[in-house]
């Protein structure tokens, strides 16, 4: 069950990567890898095939040894499948045969070297090593060492088109990493608080782009209605980077507030976030904005008509103001 | 269908029920500015909660109905304008201006009561 749902996900990779025949035939065309390069890998195919699981040894014996590898290493379980699936790989490599099934079994070594976390230039050095070894046996097995080397080279040309196979998904694999964390930062919820009646709070962490731009919009415009809001402080301390549109996606929010009778103000605006806004000659007159969050949300209850005072700071039975208005 | 607009004390309240033509909405600029007057109202407050939309058309008509009754001396406050609308609204850009917002006509009516030196400070 497992290995058909990891079979799935090798064959909706080589989909996405665009791996249909045509593409594998192009990328054996870039090699150079022809029939004749098959016939010449046949002279050497049994000294190959009958010591696999030598030269797969060899393989990880070299990452055991290399610091980068450590972590790889130390994953059991996943080694031990890479270890068959390069035995797999080595007779399939003499085997002549080049096409879609060759490619799929790439992928699925590919992907699990990255989500081992192997790294692409020691993976590249393990390769090395293995095939200079591979070389070395070719050349010994060949009647003659010049027909062993041309034999060795159609076997380069197969190398390389592994390794172009494999570099491809250890990339996409990568991208396809960042394209998840990225989408988490934008999921990233904004809530909007109500701190009292007709007050709301809008505080915003990460990075603004238009699509959340518009989410936090919405969800505020609605949540000015729902609560009939009166203020709004929208803070803005998380916001670490700010450029011209993210000012006018804020700029945009406020005006979207303020149409239905809410007033926005601006808090958490750090010195160089403010530096920032000042070169890039963003106009924020319209905005209100204050220092911090606890200056914006006094201002917000000062605004609806809320005075706030301490219990126990009456001496004489008056109430002291805590904040002065 | 021609807007009702009924009085409250001295406050106008024109509520917009159904969609306007541009006509409808240009008479009912002509009519409010002439019930300012007669009325001696010193308030009026425009519901817009039934538009779905408010086009530049409605935006700069309402703008001209606010700063037309000011200078008859009467405060304008619209209420109302829907979350899509008004997000809608600044995607396009459309503005109200100076003209003051409400949430809906209790807290129109409470703005058209404050001191006018008050006015802006919201």
């Amino acid at each position: 069950m497992a290995s058909d749902l990891a079979g799935t996900a090798d064959k909706t990779l080589a989909h996405e990567m665009g791996l249909d025949e045509a593409a594998i035939e192009r990328r054996r065309r870039l090699v150079g890898l022809g029939p004749e390069d098959s016939k010449r890998i046949a002279t050497i195919r049994d000294a190959i095939t009958q010591r696999a699981e030598e030269y797969a040894a060899l393989f990880f014996n070299y990452l055991a040894e290399v610091d980068e590898a450590r972590d790889f290493m130390r994953n059991r379980e996943l080694v031990e499948q890479a270890r068959r699936l390069k035995v797999e790989h080595l007779i399939a490599m003499v085997s002549g045969h080049y096409g879609a099934e060759y490619a799929l079994q790439r992928l699925r070594l590919a992907r699990l070297y990255s989500r081992a976390g192997l790294e692409e230039r020691v993976f590249m050095a393990a390769f090395h090593h293995l095939l200079r070894a591979i070389g070395t046996a070719a050349v010994r097995a060949a009647p003659e060492p010049e027909l062993g080397i041309e034999a060795f080279f159609s076997l380069q040309k197969v190398a390389f088109l592994d390794l172009g196979l494999m570099v491809d998904v250890m990339v996409a694999e990568r991208e396809r990493l960042i394209t998840r964390q990225q989408e988490a930062i934008r999921e990233l919820t904004t809530p909007v608080l109500q701190i009292r009646d007709r007050l709301l709070m809008l505080p915003i962490i990460g990075m603004i782009d238009t699509h959340r731009a518009r989410l936090l919009t919405e969800n505020l415009l609605h949540a000015i209605r729902a609560n009939r809001a009166k203020v709004v402080v929208m803070d803005v301390t998380g916001v670490l980077a700010v450029d011209t549109k993210v000012a006018n996606h804020l700029l945009q929010t406020v005006a979207a507030a303020r149409l239905m009778g809410a007033k926005v103000i601006v808090t958490g605006l750090s010195a160089d976030v403010s530096q920032t806004l000042v070169n890039l000659g963003v106009d924020l007159v319209g905005l209100q904005t204050i220092g911090d969050l606890q200056g914006g949300i006094e201002e917000a209850e000062r605004l609806i008509g809320y005075e706030v005072f301490l219990r126990d700071a009456r001496p004489n039975g008056v109430a002291a103001p805590l904040r002065s208005l | 269908m021609s807007v009702p607009i009924l009085r409250h004390g001295n406050v106008l309240v024109a509520s917009i029920q159904v969609a306007q033509t541009d006509d409808e909405l240009l008479q009912l600029r002509d009519r409010l500015s002439e019930m300012v007057g007669q009325s001696r109202a010193k308030g009026v407050v425009i519901d817009v909660t039934a538009f779905d939309v408010l086009d530049s058309f409605a935006t700069r008509t309402l703008r001209d109905i606010a700063y037309g009754s000011r200078l008859r001396g009467a405060r304008t406050v619209v209420v109302g304008i829907q979350p899509d609308v008004a997000f809608a609204m600044v995607q396009l850009g459309l503005d109200l201006g100076a003209v003051s917002t409400a949430l809906d006509l209790d807290d129109a009516v409470e703005e058209l009561n404050r001191p006018p030196s008050e006015v802006g400070r919201r």
